[in-house]
């Protein structure tokens, strides 16, 4: 029976997802977190601890543990997981990315400058130090213009400026983003870094794929139908298939591959953002990882409903994959707006939101007590409503109605000195 | 109780089980697992949940106030959780209670070996190698019924909610009790995970 090295966060939504999969596929699953599991020792080849801030010693290990049990797939669950099953991918023969593709994928500024130079459409961007005088570089930058964090994902630290008073501003929030000692750890070098780039208006979709043997399968595009015109870019809904014209759908997917090839993804899933106006489709992101959260839900493929992980995971291990042809239901999720700053206290109206017609789901992942932190500091949405439907318009509809059975009672709390979001645990 | 004052919360927990938790006791101080249809006779709820067309249920587990289903069909949670639910709203608004407690078999009915021995050979396991260990993080797994070599357990204090709750039962638990237990034949979860309130590791990231 193979055995799967699955790269799991402590902090992942994913867990459950992914073990299931496993499970499903019938191998053999050894789980490595980056923090030891308390069971380790009754397992030991179920169970590894890797330091996932250290792709290549991470890769030593899992060399030294393959020589006990040998290994036959690797898969990673988000960036960080995505840059570590690269470098151990390529240390045990494996299928996967080379490492240098994944750390173009999970990196901003080295994504940008090889997506420019394969000519594939990106807003134009510039990398600048934190340190640089704001107000200076307020100067220097065409209006309106975007701030974002290079190695930050969810759109964390990401904030819109129409003016240089609103860049000086947006330069403030971001640097007390960066300076929280958890996310400089997590951000290494790049904390010291920004990037501005041109702020795209349009349409913004999202774009999920399965890459083999260096080609892009697309396994759906979702419209954002909520507009993401700053000054912050929390997301909402994500609905599926998209509305967008054939022809444009096509140029859409064609920009997408055309960045995979310029990154040098050659193996597993990736995630793509993309604007589109009249001037055609603009990649805005891709990672080498699956579309995150617990997003995956509304994604299932064939008649018999696959999981999106089960079929990650069948890529990874070289097996057969039952289909890659989305259901043909349309099916959308709701990342639940954060409703403010504060702690929360209860939350109502679960059981009639999952009473509307078309709900599938809804997930409260927020806990009673728990700091909610808005966007741009904070990044962690309070749950998850999920719908399936005939038409979009329908699933859109649904999760706007059950959204509106819900209530969020906070107790007001003081902003942190430093003004930064939570920190993992 | 009006059918109408009962409130169900379904909590898929991936295609084919669904964990529904009911604002009142289904059955109170108790577990009972139906493994086939034929076992639900006397049970109206199980037995109602069974005869949902074209679900294909292939087990039921009631505990407390949480009902977890087992079904075959790939029909989508949606559309099966409103049948579910409404087959728990009527057998809690009759009568006659929703499920019959478990019958335990005799000595030497049926399985080679018995549920109560092997409730004891898990609980040992439970008190010496897997509580001692999850307490690290502050956690604790109790051992609530063996049902057909079937094992069922809660977790509580870290374990419950814990991000990383499917790792330490599939991995660990479910691994250690195939080692030192082979005799069990499954294990179920029937913790409600919504509502831990200290998890040791709490997803975090979008």
């Amino acid at each position: 029976m193979p055995r799967l090295l699955l790269l799991l966060p402590t902090s992942t939504y994913r867990t459950a997802a992914f073990v299931e999969a496993a499970r499903r596929i019938g191998v053999e699953l050894t789980v490595a977190s980056e923090q030891p599991s308390t069971l380790e020792a009754a397992n030991p080849a179920g169970f590894l601890t890797l330091d996932f801030e250290q792709p290549e010693r991470a890769a030593d290990a899992a060399r030294v543990f393959a020589t006990q049990h040998p290994i036959n797939g690797v898969a990673g669950v988000d960036d960080n997981t995505a840059l570590v099953a690269a470098a151990i991918a390529t240390r045990l023969g494996l299928k996967g990315n080379p490492v240098h593709a994944a750390m173009a994928a999970s990196d901003k500024f080295l994504q940008r400058e090889q997506l420019a130079q394969a000519h594939v459409p990106i807003p134009r961007f510039v990398l600048r130090n934190l340190e640089e005088d704001p107000a200076a570089v307020a100067k220097s930058i065409p209006y309106p213009c975007v701030v974002k964090p290079v190695r930050l994902s969810a759109s964390r630290g990401v904030i819109r400026a129409d003016s240089p008073q609103a860049f000086v501003a947006a330069h403030g929030r971001l640097r007390a983003i960066l300076q929280d000692p958890a996310t400089a750890a997590a951000c290494g070098d790049r904390a010291r870094h920004y990037l501005i780039e041109e702020f795209v208006p349009g349409y913004e979709v999202a774009l999920e794929g399965l890459v083999v043997n260096r080609r892009l399968h697309v396994l759906a595009i979702f419209d954002k139908p909520d507009p993401l015109d700053g000054p912050f870019f929390e997301e909402t809904i994500y609905v599926t298939p998209s509305s967008v014209p054939a022809g444009l759908e096509a140029a859409i997917e064609d920009c997408a591959e055309r960045a995979v090839r310029a990154l040098g993804i050659v193996e597993g899933p990736i995630h793509a953002e993309l604007r589109y106006n009249e001037r055609g489709p603009c990649l805005i992101e891709l990672a080498a990882r699956p579309i995150g959260g617990r997003c995956s839900a509304v994604l299932r493929f064939g008649d018999q409903g696959v999981a999106l992980e089960e079929v990650i995971l069948r890529h990874a291990l070289g097996m057969p994959i039952p289909s890659l042809q989305r259901e043909s239901l349309a099916a959308g999720v709701m990342m639940i707006p954060i409703p403010g700053a504060g702690t929360l206290k209860e939350v109502s109206g679960v059981a009639e939101a999952k009473a509307v017609p078309l709900i599938e789901d809804v997930q409260i992942t927020a806990l009673p007590g728990e700091r909610l932190v808005p966007f741009p500091e904070g990044s962690r949405y309070p749950g998850f409503i999920f719908a399936r439907g005939e038409t979009p318009r329908d699933v859109e509809a649904a999760l706007r109605a059950a959204h509106q059975k819900l209530g969020f009672t906070l107790l007001p709390q003081q902003p942190p000195a430093s003004g930064v979001g939570p920190t993992p645990p | 109780m009006a059918e109408t004052d009962i409130r169900i919360t379904a909590e898929p927990i991936d295609e084919n089980r669904c964990k529904f938790v009911v604002s009142q006791p289904v059955l109170a101080g108790g577990v009972r697992r139906f493994a086939a249809a034929g076992e639900a006779h006397g049970s109206p709820l199980a037995e109602a949940i069974f005869a949902i067309p074209g679900l294909g249920v292939s087990e039921l587990i009631v505990s407390g106030n949480i009902v977890t289903v087992v079904k075959q069909a790939p029909m989508p949670w949606q559309a099966a959780g409103r049948a579910v639910g409404a087959a728990i709203r009527a057998a809690l608004a009759a009568d006659v209670p929703a499920v019959t407690p478990a019958r335990k078999p005799a000595t030497g009915e049926g399985l080679a070996v018995t549920d109560d021995a092997l409730y004891e050979q898990v609980a040992k396991v439970f008190d010496e190698q897997v509580n001692p260990m999850v307490a690290r993080h502050g956690g604790r797994v109790e051992l609530i019924d063996v049902q057909d070599a079937v094992v069922m357990l809660r977790m509580g204090g870290g374990c419950q909610g814990c991000g990383m709750a499917d790792v330490t039962l599939r991995q660990g638990i479910e691994g250690m009790l195939a080692q030192l237990v082979p005799a069990v034949r499954g294990i179920v979860d029937i913790t409600d995970h919504a509502t831990g309130s200290n998890p040791y590791f709490q997803a975090s990231k979008k």
